[in-house]
């Protein structure tokens, strides 16, 4: 139902192959655009906490590492976090060698703007 | 409180921004054409200039490459810092006021040739002098340890200058420091008040021996050769008098674990207890007429030894925790370290989020030993 979900991004904000931290109900979400789709997570690594929005922020001095932004998307389809390299499945919250996980949320995309459900 | 600010860009906790955090393992890569203005050796300046540096030319069993879905993304997971102001930006992100800089080149010591190897020494020094140290940050002198003459000239050379805080070597498989011609080195450093910084290097357990051709995993690598060596160097020195006759010398064991110390500290004492006799037989303690050590072996531990954190490696339980920090003497031995950039970088999260964590605690952790330490 539409009234479960909150706007928090207009689709054209987030760049493919990027994150972005928002708010909602006090839980820190991370939006990821993967290719063109949109996929929602806690924002929070099962690791460690590190904060898995910043996955694709561009490293310092990036193009002189073997990759040039922190974390990034696998085809599994996961999320790469950006501290250690966990690598969570974005339709599962799941990290496989730990067993470990997190929530995932459902989004969708209307007239452009991004929605997630809580 | 501020830690119950929500903010998704945040890499950790609020109150991390409100306490003194100095990170005793920050890796600094300057480009090597920069390193190489600073050689001041002709020879081997030209062979630098025509020669790729690298890992030496032999077979090599273990890579990290293979354990990780980025492929040779471990060294620089986070970035590359090669000049201050990276280096200040990225300790802001994880709320490290004060990093103690290191320039990282820990492949130096698998190097074969000594005047490549003295050559690097002095230029990452001078690198550090003209670069690092003008910029108001803390650094780490290279310590040729491979040649103890070239080390102590050096660390007369460059230990009295503004910003040199500690000496920076490496444990691993070369002499023990036990070794008696290390006498000078140490010296040199108690009378510059300097600590011995050792840090993991990239030789690993030595190739072409049955231990070394079993291991096949970055686990056993990176996750146990170093502790061991970490565990044989700390008990070497132990063992051998260096701190009876270097009372004031400090070592640090850099990424070579901490977990270990309870271990160490209760199997040292055991051991010695039962079998005191060969202490004498030590050339250094021989020559000091000394028939038993001065202290209990678990006292050099508390009083001489520091180790770093990273990776912390918590257990679940945070009375566990507790448990395992005070049986590991954290409150004395523990200096915080994040490892930036490499993979295995340890924000301070767990000072904050855990209840193992008093404010004394994290407060020795993550400031007072190294404040008192290296006199910062
Ligand atoms: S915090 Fe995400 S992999 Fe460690």
């Amino acid at each position: 139902m539409t009234e479960d979900y909150t706007r928090v991004a207009a689709a054209d904000e987030l760049e493919p192959g990027n994150g972005m931290g928002v708010v909602v109900d006090g839980i820190e979400v991370a939006l990821f655009n993967v290719d063109g789709e949109f996929h929602a997570m806690s924002n929070r690594c099962p690791h460690q906490r590190a904060p898995l929005c910043k996955v694709g922020e561009k490293k310092i001095n990036g193009e002189k590492c073997w990759n040039e932004n922190r974390g990034g998307f696998t085809d599994q389809p996961a999320v790469t976090c950006p501290w250690h390299l966990w690598e969570i499945g974005l339709e599962t919250g799941e990290h496989e060698a730990s067993g470990k996980k997190i929530g995932v949320f459902d989004v969708k995309v209307e007239d452009g703007d991004v929605l997630v459900a809580i | 409180m501020a830690s119950q600010d929500v903010d998704p860009q945040r890499e950790v906790p609020a109150d991390a921004f409100d306490e003194r955090i100095i990170d005793l393992d920050f890796h600094m890569n300057p480009p090597e054409e920069t390193l190489i203005q600073y050689v001041e050796d002709d020879v081997a300046r030209e062979k630098f200039e025509n020669v790729e540096y690298g890992m030496a030319h032999r077979k090599a069993k273990w890579d990290a490459a293979w354990a990780i879905p980025g492929g040779n993304e471990g060294l620089f997971t986070q970035g590359r810092a090669e000049v201050a102001s990276d280096v200040k930006l990225a300790a802001e992100k994880f709320a490290i006021d004060d990093p103690i800089v290191n320039v990282g080149i820990n492949n130096a010591p698998t190097q074969h040739n000594p005047v490549q190897k003295n050559a690097i020494a002095q230029a990452a020094n001078d690198f550090a002098l003209d670069r690092i140290v003008p910029e108001d940050l803390h650094c780490l002198m290279m310590v040729p340890q491979w040649d103890v003459d070239y080390a102590v000239e050096e660390i007369h050379r460059v230990a009295d200058e503004d910003g040199i805080v500690g000496a920076y070597g490496w444990f691993g498989p070369f002499d023990l420091f036990g070794d008696t011609k290390f006498d000078p080195l140490f010296e040199a450093l108690v009378e510059h008040d300097l600590p011995l910084v050792l840090h993991g290097s990239l030789s690993f357990w030595p190739q072409d021996t049955p231990y070394g051709d079993g291991m096949l995993t970055w686990t056993e690598i990176l996750g146990f050769d170093w502790p061991i060596h970490a565990m044989l160097t700390t008990v070497n020195a132990i063992m051998s008098g260096v701190f009876d006759k270097f009372p004031e010398l400090d070592i640090v064991i850099e990424e070579g674990g901490h977990w270990w110390v309870p271990f160490v500290k209760y199997r040292m004492d055991e051991f010695y207890e039962m079998h005191p006799g060969d202490i004498k037989m030590h050339p250094r303690l021989h020559e000091m007429g000394q028939e038993r050590l001065q202290r209990t072996p678990s006292e050099y531990l508390r009083e001489n030894v520091y180790v770093t954190t990273q990776p912390m490696a918590p257990p679940e339980r945070s009375t566990d925790f507790e448990a395992m920090l005070d049986l590991s003497m954290a409150e004395d031995m523990f200096l915080y370290s994040s490892d930036w950039p490499h993979q295995t970088l340890d924000p301070a999260t767990w000072a904050f989020t855990n209840r193992a964590f008093d404010e004394d605690l994290r407060a020795a952790v993550l400031h007072e030993n190294a404040e008192e330490l290296f006199g910062i």
